[in-house]
């Protein structure tokens, strides 16, 4: 069995992509101090309004937008709670969660007349880059939204390293009181990130539901916000190692698949990213205290 | 788009029933007079658009209808409210309370026991520990299963043939092992390959399950069958896309992706459901009642008599439908015997 073919670095792209969009709204929010544990639902809200309005309007474009917009509404409701009205974000970000997974099954069976799977010949899918004449191996079969994806990695490294805005919402995250001593808002940073992280779990949710597949069906999200959660975690605040993160669960994902099919236990192959991210994080600790030491 | 305000209406009514643990809907009176015979069907989860248990409504209506009893359906949301629904249904007193799949295996081993003068039964699985008051139905899906493979076997052009299931368990191998060997029974060179969704919801992960089945296609495979429930879809987009076919399951999915599934590995919970209601209502109560091909309590849609209109690609395959009807009957007549993997 060939594991390093094209199909296979494509895949873990694939897999990779829902999970890389929303673990850079974690990210973000991350570095400004909100501990957004919401990714979950907020991935679950983006997949279901990207279906529905992809499907209303027979645009996929317009199915992302949507997406991105309601998302942003969706997260405006964690950015009043607990930026604003300063709640607890773990609470919030609980309900918000358990709120996305029965706000979608309810709202599908009022648009859709179902419940379960939706989808219809109306539903417009997202093109292939390959469809779109770019026809390379690994990059041909994603959609538009994988570089998206990969570009904004790229971005947010620039924007926390190199920009005035984004050295100050680190400052904000470091130490708020002191962010607000020298005159920054730390209210509107913290804003600012949930927001964009509710427009990048959008987008995330339109790559699961129209990208990954052209369908909505209950709980799609299936656990993605939460590997993205960790992936936050893993990744120091960083976006290039947050990117390794990522590619880290799509290649465990895909690998665990190949390795089903050369006789490994199921079982043991779901259990892949989870001893992955283990092993990670005690090789990070453990490169952490040797260069503590060498220090 | 389909908006239809009463149907999402009586979802939304359902899902308050569902809250109430002990609430009604559906009720369908069957005359003026109250009837003396009375049905009440509990579901583990919600009806919705599940086609396995709206099949189980089905056949409790029809049963009721036959019968000229009342039918009520409790819905239940999680194994708390089964319970509790059980609870309300011992209280009403019906003839005959009736709940569909394992999640009753529980429940369904006390209550019955505590209450003996009332009748059970249960469907698509069996208490551990019966009593003589609760009647079961089982069924034989690897009957179906090899007779999809027999079909898989009759239609692949590389030999290699494949299955995505939701689940690496022992009940989930009656659509696995029984598929490879149908395929086998007609083209002893096929290889088939199993790869399961898991992760965290893995009866409703299309996106996982189309990956897997991506894999499965990108190995050279050209028939998957899908055993993924929510997933299914996943699997027909794959095979779509590759030029390959798929096999869908419980009910006939064969219009949800156009041209590219073959055939469904049926299961008839309605016929087998209504048949032991009424044996119930008879007075034969108590014991496990088996549904096979023979007993039309399993299938596939080719042997429908409309095959060939129902949408399916084998309809376009006269040789296959042939075929698939003659190991139909003998396996009916006990020519040709299908392992069952769930017997070791």
């Amino acid at each position: 069995m060939n594991i390093l073919e094209w199909s296979f670095l494509s895949g873990v792209l694939t897999a990779t992509a829902p999970v890389l969009l929303a673990a850079l709204g974690g990210l973000i929010c991350q570095v400004a101090g909100v501990f957004n544990i919401a990714l979950e639902g907020q991935l679950l809200w983006g997949a279901f309004t990207a279906v529905v309005v992809s499907d209303l309007t027979g645009s996929a474009w317009a199915g992302v937008a949507g997406a991105a917009v309601a998302t942003l509404l969706f997260a405006g409701l964690l950015s009043a709670a607990a930026v604003s009205l300063r709640a607890d974000p773990i609470v919030v970000a609980v309900g918000l969660n358990l709120l996305a997974l029965g706000l979608t099954a309810f709202l599908m069976r009022q648009i859709f007349g179902s419940g379960g799977t939706y989808t219809s010949p109306d539903l417009a899918g997202l093109p292939t880059l390959a469809e779109l004449g770019l026809d390379v191996p690994v990059l041909g079969p994603q959609s538009p939204l994988v570089p998206v994806a990969l570009l904004l990695v790229v971005a947010a490294a620039w924007w926390l390293g190199r920009t005035r805005s984004g050295l100050r919402a680190r400052g904000v995250g470091q130490h708020a009181e002191a962010a607000a001593a020298v005159g920054l808002r730390v209210g509107g940073y913290r804003h600012g990130v949930t927001l964009a992280a509710g427009v990048l779990c959008g987008l995330a949710g339109a790559q699961l539901a129209l990208g990954n597949v052209t369908l909505f069906s209950e709980g799609m999200s299936a656990g993605r916000g939460w590997i993205a959660v960790v992936a936050v975690m893993l990744s120091g605040v960083r976006p290039y190692r947050l990117l390794l993160a990522c590619l880290l669960f799509g290649i465990a994902e895909a690998v665990g698949f190949r390795l089903q099919g050369a006789g490994l236990p199921q079982q043991a192959a779901d259990a892949a990213p989870y001893v992955i991210t283990l092993v990670a994080l005690v090789l990070a600790a453990v490169a952490g205290r040797r260069r503590r030491e060498n220090a | 788009m389909r908006i239809t305000p009463a149907l999402a209406g009586t979802a939304a009514l359902f899902a308050l029933a569902a809250c109430g643990g002990g609430g009604e809907a559906g009720t369908t009176p069957a005359s003026e007079n109250p009837p003396a015979k009375s049905i009440i069907l509990i579901t583990p989860n919600p009806v919705g658009t599940n086609s396995f248990l709206q099949l189980g409504v089905k056949g409790a209506e029809a049963a009721a209808k036959d019968l000229g009893a009342s039918f009520k359906l409790y819905e239940s949301k999680d194994p708390t409210s089964i319970a509790q629904n059980v609870d309300a249904a011992v209280r009403a007193k019906p003839t005959v309370i009736v709940g569909i799949s394992f999640s009753f295996d529980d429940v369904f081993s006390t209550v019955p026991k505590q209450h003996p003068g009332q009748q059970f039964l249960q469907v698509d699985s069996c208490a551990k520990d019966q009593a003589p008051n609760l009647a079961c139905v089982s069924f034989k899906e690897h009957e179906a299963a090899y007779l999809a493979g027999v079909e898989a076997g009759l239609l692949t052009a590389s030999g290699q043939i494949g299955v995505v299931a939701a689940l690496d368990t022992p009940f989930i191998h009656r659509w696995i092992d029984p598929f490879f060997a149908g395929a086998r029974s007609v083209k002893p060179e096929v290889t088939g390959t199993p790869l399961y969704v898991g992760g965290n919801n893995p009866f409703s992960d299309p996106a996982r399950a189309k990956s897997q089945a991506q894999t499965l296609t990108g190995r050279g495979v050209d028939v998957i069958a899908a055993a993924a429930s929510g997933g299914n879809q996943g699997v027909f987009e794959a095979v779509a896309a590759s030029g390959g076919k798929a096999f869908g399951v419980d009910v006939n999915q064969c219009a949800q992706s156009p041209g590219n599934v073959i055939d469904n590995i049926l299961k008839h919970v309605d016929v087998a459901e209504a048949a032991a209601i009424k044996e119930i209502v008879a007075g034969r109560t108590g014991g496990v009642k088996v549904y096979g091909l023979a007993e039309g309590g399993v299938g596939v849609t080719a042997l429908a008599e409309d095959a060939t209109a129902s949408g399916c690609t084998v309809g376009d395959n006269p040789e296959v439908l042939a075929k698939v009807r003659q190991v139909r009957d003998d396996i009916v007549a006990g020519k040709t015997t299908v392992a069952d993997p769930l017997q070791g």
